[in-house]
């Protein structure tokens, strides 16, 4: 469907793109994740035509459009504010592409009424003031007016980011029925996990004008390919050099120079150790419930460990309290140490920090005192 | 493809460089040269041998009691500025942050100046004030003894200023106070601060960058005052410019070289002052940091003496804003002999001071009567006055309009390029540093000849070639302004809507048309419409240039009752001058509802107005069906 080839762009000696390559599917929901200045937005303006870029070719449906002139180029943007036209009413807005296009009154009129009605948008509202519509009623006019022009794809840059949490996760559900209603191939941005994870078909993750990692969620997730998704992805645990050391010494075949994450809910609180499950001693610090879950931050000597719990009637635990944390080995994702100088040197002012520390650590003073296998 | 895209950057680089020319042409041609050439004209002088007269400065400064209107000027801007903020402040507390009675009706009366300054303000006062005028002719019943001139020179002018120069108190100063977070004085209240140290510690503090923005304008102004003395005689710089300007060496020494001489101190000064107004602006005002801002609530006079005192104070500033306008209206309606006994005849009213004509009948010196045809004449039908209103309206409407245009595209410009748009943009605010005396001036000596290539050797201050050069310093003068306005509003359209609106595809034209305008067009209209209400009526500019050619209405307005009932010519004339003033209070009053009540509303008030018209025009039709 649409194919960019290692695209690349430079803002004078700034390099905002870096030989991106993405394949985004027919009728796919496809996401670009990152943090504020990975280069997600940049690539969307590309695929646009809004910034030219500086090497690459942008292929939609088998034709190269790189050179094509943005009113060209069949591509409907959502802009994070909506970019609204403030002295338009809401059908002028959704109309306004049609009367570029030159189409007689009774066919803009039918599209524009065949739109509004998909995107639940009544009578009465097409002759309002934007202004007078609330922030999920504009989210609504954004789309039909995006999509009224039928283009070949949907670009929704941040569309959710202005609202409130209720309604963001409200208009989510929305929007992806919606994508789905009209079965158009969508390119959302967002820095926003939770939902990229829940929208997307597919995910490329951002960082720092390349792309990491391109997989659904759920490979994104539990399989990062790299350091910097596994870290951005969710919440987890970096498990500290010392315990590294101490899970090696229980019987763990893990590697004591990586860097190694587990999540939060591979974690387990007083649970029956057995087959190739660790234990590990520590002390409640604090929790924080959630009502669905209960967070618990958990002192192991070296580092606190967050661990989640379903709260399925399971005890909950007081700070103070003595437990043992289980974890499977098997669930730590590592990554090799990077080799730059700078990397190093700050790993080995961690290690020699981490050191410090291992005197502290219960099972490492006492031989093995503190690991159960 | 491709080729299309090479014409189309063709077509977008000739635009930019006739743009960049067109500019270059506006700057060098019209700002720059015409007042390099008044500055090197001093400086280049040479003596009587014909040689470079380094003293020559100090020549000109010392002949003809130079530094008399420098110092008159001076004293005038220095003591205005300590009456205006009085009366600026009193108002806006008065209106704003005291309780006091009627305070709606003080605020109408004290907002009167924003309908009617310069000339006509100028004059009305005078029909009150001056020897002839009503409330002079009042007190001298009372008193025989009462001097009739006394309203002229230094005092008339501060006081007519002190009054008429509060507009922008009235404007800025009431949006500041009013901005002031409630909280913040309810919070001093509640530490045991008495109400006078809230005023002085708490809501004065807060003003303050106002109130010294203030400050500086009005002492540029004061500075800069024409009309004020040259209607009521102080002998300060604007009126000796243009008297020195009209003048040749066959009467006094050096007129030419003292009128430059005076326009550079000017400038100097002005110069100066806003410099020190932008940096001071630069380091930023006040802003409340509260998130949940409470409206300001009108404080109480507990003490009852103050409260009487203060009540007092503000019923005779209201006197005194609102006589004038009260009299002016009424003597507009007024027959020519109750105009010129100045007593109100409430038995006669008429409309001819505003329409229509009448024949007058004098009696000679031989004892006999003659008929004066068409002497007694109104505003539309006196052929003077009309001239004078078609002259400033033909002049005001082309320069507000191209004015706006010029600062539109300029916008424009600015906004797509940041880097290179930043010297467009000083390029354009440079005007602002000079004193339009020196514009005009400059202008009207540069272009006073036939060898100025770029404006093909035409002299340009040649008869009616002068309202050419009237309608290019209007512009000039009014760049500053609107580009400070109009630049505010390309805000509003967010970079996004404009691409928005390519990425549907429309073109960067359409886009600017259909977009971009009508988000800035009710700025742009506002500008257009307060550029006209300022020109319409303007004196200064016009003055300096002194043409029959280029006789403004203001010029009218100031010349109406000169030889008023002179041999049974222009009998009504002080009439007339009153109707004028009317006339020039509801034209700026419509233009202001426009701007400020009509122009401010959004689409979805728009909308709103257009369903409670339709669902009226619908009662009304079923009533007419029904009956």
């Amino acid at each position: 469907m649409i194919r960019l080839q290692n695209i690349a762009v430079k803002f004078g000696e700034f390099t905002a793109l870096d030989n991106i390559n993405i394949h985004v599917k027919e009728s796919e929901f496809f996401t670009f994740l990152g943090p504020s200045g990975c280069g997600k937005t940049t690539t969307l303006r590309t695929i646009a035509g809004f910034v030219q870029p500086d090497r690459g070719k942008i292929i939609v449906r088998g034709q190269d459009i790189t050179d094509t002139p943005i009113e060209r180029r069949n591509i409907g943007i959502v802009f994070q504010n909506y970019a609204l036209f403030p002295t338009m009413s809401v059908y002028d807005n959704i109309a306004f592409g049609l009367k570029v296009k030159k189409l007689s009154k009774s066919e803009i009129d039918r599209k524009v009424r065949v739109i509004a009605e998909k995107v639940d948008l009544t009578d009465n509202q097409l002759k309002q003031a934007v202004s007078m519509l609330s922030g999920g009623q504009q989210q609504r006019v954004a789309i039909a007016r995006a999509l009224v022009t039928e283009p070949a794809i949907i670009c929704l840059d941040e569309p959710l980011s202005n609202l409130d949490a209720k309604l963001r996760v409200q208009l989510r559900q929305e929007l992806k029925k919606t994508q789905q209603d009209f079965g158009i191939t969508s390119i959302y941005i967002t820095h926003d996990q939770e939902e990229a994870l829940t929208l997307s078909d597919r995910i490329a993750v951002f960082n720092r004008g390349v792309v990491e990692q391109i997989g659904a969620p759920n490979e994104i997730y539990n399989h990062p390919a790299t350091e910097f998704v596994c870290n951005f992805i969710g919440d987890i645990n970096r498990v500290s050099d010392a315990l590294v050391r101490v899970l090696a010494d229980g019987g763990a075949e893990i590697d004591p120079d990586g860097r190694h994450y587990i999540r939060l809910e591979r974690l387990h609180v007083n649970e029956p150790v057995g087959g190739n499950v660790l234990g590990i001693q520590g002390t409640v610090e604090s929790m924080e419930y959630y009502g669905l879950y209960i967070k618990y931050y958990i002192y192991v000597g070296s580092q606190i460990l967050k661990v989640v719990e379903k709260n399925d009637g399971v005890r909950i635990y007081t700070p103070g309290e003595q437990v043992t944390v289980n974890l499977n080995p098997a669930d730590l994702m590592s990554y090799p140490t990077p080799s730059d100088n700078a990397e190093n040197n700050n790993n080995n002012n961690a290690m020699r920090k981490e050191a410090d520390f291992r005197a502290d650590i219960p099972g490492v003073s006492s031989g093995m005192g503190g690991v159960m296998v | 493809m491709m080729l299309k895209r090479q014409s189309r950057l063709n077509l977008t680089g000739a635009f930019y460089l006739i743009g960049g020319l067109f500019f270059a042409y506006l700057f060098f041609g019209f700002m720059l040269a015409p007042c390099f050439n008044t500055l090197t004209s001093i400086f280049s002088a040479k003596n009587a041998a014909g040689e470079p007269d380094p003293f020559a400065v100090l020549r000109f400064f010392l002949a003809g009691n130079m530094w008399k209107y420098v110092w008159n000027s001076l004293k005038l801007a220095v003591c205005l500025v300590i009456t205006v903020n009085i009366v600026g402040v009193s108002i806006v507390l008065l209106t704003e942050y005291f309780d006091i009675r009627f305070s709606g009706i003080l605020r109408l009366g004290y907002m009167t100046t924003l309908i009617y300054s310069g000339v006509a303000l100028v004059t009305g006062y005078m029909f009150l004030y001056a020897g002839d005028g009503i409330l002079t002719a009042f007190t001298r019943n009372i008193f025989p003894d009462f001097r009739a001139n006394w309203f002229t020179g230094f005092n008339a002018v501060l006081f007519t200023m002190t009054f008429a120069c509060t507009s922008n108190h009235a404007l800025f100063l009431r949006n500041a106070i009013r901005g002031i977070d409630y909280n913040i004085i309810e919070a001093a209240r509640n530490m045991g601060a008495s109400p006078l140290r809230v005023l002085f510690q708490v809501v004065f503090p807060t003003l303050l960058p106002t109130l010294f923005s203030l400050t500086v304008m009005t002492f540029v102004t004061g500075l800069c005052a024409m009309s004020a003395p040259t209607l009521l005689g102080y002998d300060s710089i604007n009126p000796e410019i243009v008297r020195l300007a009209g003048s040749s060496a066959a009467d006094e020494s050096f007129p030419q070289a003292r009128a430059a001489l005076l326009s550079i101190i000017l400038a100097c000064f002005t110069i100066i002052l806003l410099t020190i107004l932008s940096f001071y602006e630069r380091k930023g005002h006040y802003l409340s940091v509260s998130k949940t801002k409470a409206r300001l609530r009108k404080q109480k006079i507990t003490n009852p003496i103050a409260n009487v005192l203060i009540h007092l104070y503000a019923y005779v500033l209201f006197i005194i804003y609102i006589t004038p306008v009260i009299m002016i209206i009424l003597f507009s309606f007024q027959t020519y002999n109750a105009v010129r006994m100045r007593r109100l005849d409430l038995k006669n009213w008429t409309l001819i001071n505003f329409f229509g004509q009448e024949d007058y009948a004098y009696l000679t010196s031989r004892g006999t009567y003659k008929i004066r045809e068409g002497s007694v004449s109104g505003v539309f039908s006196n052929q003077a006055t009309l001239n004078g209103i078609h002259t400033s309206f033909i002049l005001s409407v082309i320069a507000a309009a191209s004015a706006c245009v010029i600062v539109v595209i300029a916008c424009e410009y600015i906004f797509k390029h940041k880097k290179s748009g930043v010297i467009l943009e000083y390029a354009l605010l440079f005007p602002w540093l000079l004193p339009t005396i020196l514009i005009c001036y400059s202008y009207r000596v540069f272009f006073n000849r036939s060898d100025v290539w770029y404006v093909f050797n035409q002299n340009l201050y040649y008869a009616d070639r002068v309202r050419i050069l009237i309608i290019i310093a209007y512009i000039i003068t009014k760049l500053p302004f609107s580009l400070r306005m109009i630049r505010a509003s390309f805000y509003m359209i967010g970079e996004e809507m404009e691409e928005a609106a390519r990425n549907m595809g429309a073109g960067p034209v359409y886009t600017f048309l259909r977009v971009k305008l009508p988000v800035i067009l009710p700025s742009v209209l506002a500008v257009f419409a307060l550029n006209f209400n300022a020109l319409f009526t303007e004196y200064d500019m016009s003055a300096a240039f002194s043409s029959a050619y280029g006789t403004t209405y203001a010029m009218v307005i100031q010349s109406m009752s000169r030889e008023e009932g002179l041999y049974g010519y222009n009998i009504n004339a002080s009439g007339r001058r009153c109707a004028s003033t009317v006339f020039i209070m509801i034209l700026s009053g419509i233009i202001l509802y426009l701007v400020y009540g009509v122009g401010s509303r959004d689409l979805s008030e728009k909308l709103a107005i257009r369903e409670r018209r339709r669902k009226r025009l619908e009662r009304l039709k079923k009533i007419f069906s029904k009956s």
